[in-house]
């Protein structure tokens, strides 16, 4: 009760969102959009407490968030923030506080089960800002293409997360010292009960007291697309470890092998993740940790500008948590580096606001901007390859017009 | 007249009692549009087979948006994860002509 009357202003800002989208609707009847790589098309519809979204795949839903929403504020609005299912037995209708989640497993002296409204309330909550990006965000940008869902810089956004850190969650089954991975499953099942999706995390991570199970997304709800009622947040990593619907945790003695831990979501096992485009990997491991990325926001690849008019360019920049330290900006391709104004600090997890001004000679300009987190990692000025087409991290152009 | 009284009673309280628990409850309820796209029709026999088979369980955005260079041993490797890991009941003898409508009809040949 106490959850649904603080909801209300959400639902009416929802509604609200709705029926813009809707008077949107008649005149964006398939609505649709051009990708910057071939067979990029896309329709844009609203899927439930979503504005009108890019859909990547309609069953399961999968939809990503139109570029230039990164432009309105460092934080994603729950309406456009980005969805991925695996699978297409995704549930439909949940009771938020009745919804359990079970601790169990060969490696806890004591499993239980605890509801979401027994969880909110018996556990202390806490706050952070973090990033979500899926591992394939950008996986259409790779040259040579890659296999996959076709993704281009939308599967990702940054949120306000409230929850329980999952230490003191499990720190009431009392594990073992046998414990080695804990395991997290959720709602969504494959239609013929294969390829659950099933994640893990070694133990040592999951008991860091940063991994969280969250119940609220920027003062709302989860909406039923991004995993309500509760989520797992894994601050730093990848969104395949962000389980939806979180309705399982194990905790086990032996490493987890399930399909979605091997052969999927694996990266080439050396430094760079990358190996020469066409190639396969000697070794692989689970994909980790996001590299640094730095993306303008506030102009589109092709913009037109006045000549001689200095123009304020905004961008936003983040990594796995170390924080961004610098932003470097370039108007020759890299050729030259100026460095970018830092803004508002959320938290290491979080995105990270630039500016910079910008003063156009007519012609053409490559603009490019590039991000140091504060362990001095960066991003390549030449984009890495891998099979998978995950962690694009490449240094972006965006070239201008001035005239 | 009496007997009707006094089952009413408990009922009300029943009623009373699952409307309050309603209240309580209100489950968040969703409902998904239609798929945004169909599979591309063609004579190859591999169509029929996959309106029966590979639609069943996702939309053929999957297929449609892959980039062009896709080679047959893509298509061949997604319809063999489909049965072995996802348990698709996809008939094995079925399974060429699938290969050959999605490589000729989605990928590079």
């Amino acid at each position: 009760m106490r959850k649904h009357s603080v909801s209300h202003p959400r639902r009416r800002f929802i509604a609200g969102g709705l029926a813009a989208g809707l008077s949107g609707l008649a005149g964006a009847q398939g609505a649709a959009t051009d990708m910057p790589f071939v067979n990029g098309r896309r329709k844009l519809a609203a899927y439930p407490e979503k504005r009108p979204l890019i859909v990547l795949t309609s069953r399961p839903p999968q939809l990503e968030t139109p570029f230039e929403i990164f432009n309105e504020g460092l934080i994603t609005p729950n309406d456009a923030f980005f969805v991925r299912y695996h699978n297409a037995g995704i549930p439909t209708s949940i009771d938020g506080d009745k919804h359990t989640i079970k601790i169990g497993g060969a490696a806890v002296a004591k499993p239980f089960e605890i509801s979401v409204a027994d969880l909110r309330s018996q556990f202390k909550p806490v706050e952070l800002t973090a990033v979500n990006q899926c591992s394939g965000n950008s996986r259409a940008l790779f040259t040579p293409r890659v296999t996959g869902g076709q993704l281009g810089n939308g599967a990702m956004g940054n949120a306000r997360w409230v929850g329980v850190p999952l230490k003191d969650v499990l720190a009431k089954a009392e594990l073992k010292s046998t414990a080695r991975q804990v395991t997290f499953n959720g709602l969504d099942t494959g239609v013929f009960g294969g390829g659950d999706f099933v994640k893990a995390l070694e133990v040592g991570h999951a008991m860091d007291g940063e991994v969280m199970i969250a119940y609220r997304m920027n003062g709302a709800d989860i909406p039923m697309l991004n995993g309500y009622p509760v989520k797992l947040i894994v601050p730093g990593y990848y969104g395949t470890y962000w389980v939806k619907h979180l309705s399982e945790i194990e905790v086990v003695e032996q490493e987890f092998d399930g399909f979605w831990m091997k052969p999927a979501y694996r990266i080439p096992d050396n430094p760079c993740a990358c190996i020469e485009p066409g190639t396969a990997p000697a070794a692989t491991r689970p994909i980790g940790r996001f590299n640094v990325r730095s993306f303008i926001t506030s102009l589109a690849d092709g913009a037109r500008l006045h000549a001689n008019r200095a123009v304020g360019v905004r961008g936003i920049a983040f990594d796995g948590g170390q924080g961004i330290r610098e932003v470097a900006w370039s108007d020759d391709g890299g050729a030259s580096w100026r460095e970018a104004k830092l803004g508002e600090d959320l938290g290491r997890y979080s995105f990270r606001e630039f500016t910079f001004g910008f003063t156009p000679k007519k012609g053409k300009h490559d603009l490019r901007v590039r991000a140091w987190n504060r362990s001095g990692q960066s991003q390549p000025m030449e984009a890495l390859w891998q099979p998978a087409g995950y962690m694009r991290n490449v240094v972006e152009s965006v070239k201008v017009w001035a005239a | 007249m009496k007997g009707a009284q006094m089952i009413s009673r408990p009922l009300l309280a029943v009623a009373i009692a699952l409307a309050a628990a309603s209240a309580h409850a209100e489950p968040k309820t969703i409902n998904l549009p239609p798929d945004g796209a169909q599979l591309k029709a063609s004579t190859l026999p591999g169509y029929a087979k996959a309106q029966a088979n590979c639609v069943a369980c996702h939309s053929a955005e999957y297929m449609l948006y892959q980039p062009p260079n896709a080679p047959r041993p893509y298509w061949d490797a997604m319809v063999k994860r489909m049965q072995a890991v996802f348990k698709a009941p996809i008939d094995p003898a079925d399974m060429p002509v699938i290969v050959d409508y999605l490589a000729k009809t989605y990928g590079n040949e």
